[in-house]
């Protein structure tokens, strides 16, 4: 069941990426550029929307949640962060949207997908010699805000939410054009 | 997915309000995807895509080496192709497909060029590939991508998906002002 369950999950992603558009490098770009900043609003959005549901709906009936939560290894985190945005500013894909943009008949996203599939290969290939140790510097353990904050953690979210609708209400999605 | 009629006289951007709500396109399908995202988390967990890449490679060096991929703790720890991830990347060939044939209002470019560099198509693969190359390897470093730790990570307020996601806009923003003003 969890596998018919994540391929509906997939093909609901699949669709509303592509429909706002982040599987386009030129749109990635734009927001990247800070020009148009209509898929970051779209991400925050998201973010936001799903964390209330997913927090109010733990408050009610916890045992229905299947969180998984990814350690906080700090060096590791962030550098791989700051690997990522490279590869994000210049080929204007992430792992999810090249595959996208491969079935609406991209051609350069091809490329991406191939791209990425040798760099699972060099990931596999150094994990055990330099990257293993790097994954276990500043290693904070499975950690959400909630754990370093004393409150209840729809407060949090609540918070974290409105923030985020805020900032996505406050800025222009485009120049000079407003919300 | 979003309501296509009566948008036709609207310019086709992005920012385009959908006829119903009065909201903007990307807050539309913002919602939704927040929507599909909280119900992932309740239906068998938090969407993810980069890790099917290693599960892949694994998958392919099972069948030429096995004794190798057997022996390579990053494969034995990611496990066999057969995981629910799987079949989300199967299911955003398939949505991200119908979504495109379904719309006929745009039509999507074999390759569009994105930097000043990219003078010929073969310049645009070159920085597909290596772009492709980076975010993969940077993802599995880190352990998780725009959905797993962006999405799905700050979703459940988690502390990795926030430094993440900070990494890679500060990361993504700077280099994409670099590379504009020409280098």
């Amino acid at each position: 069941m969890p596998a018919l369950y994540a391929l509906l999950v997939g093909i609901a992603m699949g669709a509303l990426l592509q429909r706002v558009r982040a599987s386009s490098p030129r749109m990635i770009l734009a927001n990247l550029r800070l020009e148009n900043l209509s898929i970051i609003k779209f991400m925050a959005t998201t973010i936001a929307v799903g964390m209330i549901l997913v927090y109010l709906l733990d408050a009610a009936a916890p045992q229905l949640l299947h969180f998984d939560i990814k350690p906080t290894y700090l060096i590791g985190v962030a550098l791989g962060g700051v690997i990522f945005g490279v590869g994000f500013a210049l080929g204007g894909y992430c792992p999810g949207t090249c595959v996208v943009g491969a079935s609406e008949g991209r051609r350069d996203a091809r490329y991406a997908i191939l791209g990425g599939v040798v760099g699972a290969l060099l990931f596999t290939l150094l994990y055990t010699v330099l990257l293993e140790p790097v994954m276990r510097l500043l290693d904070l353990g499975k950690v959400r805000l909630q754990d370093y904050v004393h409150l209840p953690a729809i407060a949090v979210a609540l918070i974290v939410a409105g923030a985020l609708l805020t900032m996505v209400r406050l800025l222009p999605t485009t120049r000079g054009t407003p919300r | 997915m979003t309501p296509s009629a009566a948008t036709t006289a609207v310019p086709e951007r992005a920012t385009t309000r959908a006829a119903t709500a009065g909201l903007p396109a990307w807050a539309t399908l913002g919602i939704l995807f927040g929507l599909v995202s909280a119900a992932s988390i309740v239906l068998w967990g938090p969407i993810g895509v980069s890790g099917t890449y290693p599960r892949f490679v694994g998958a392919v060096l099972r069948l030429f080496d096995p004794a190798y991929a057997a022996s390579n703790p990053y494969l034995v720890k990611m496990g066999a192709l057969f995981k629910p991830e799987t079949f989300l990347v199967v299911g955003l060939v398939i949505g991200g497909f119908l979504a495109a044939r379904t719309d006929k209002r745009t039509r999507v470019p074999e390759v569009e060029r994105v930097h000043a560099m990219e003078t010929s198509d073969a310049a645009r693969h070159r920085d597909a590939f290596i772009g492709g190359l980076l975010i993969v390897f940077g993802a599995r470093l880190a352990g998780g991508c725009t959905s797993g730790h962006i999405i799905s990570g700050i979703t459940q307020l988690s502390l990795s998906g926030i430094v993440f996601g900070a990494a890679v806009f500060a990361s993504g923003i700077f280099t994409a002002k670099l590379i504009r003003k020409g280098a």
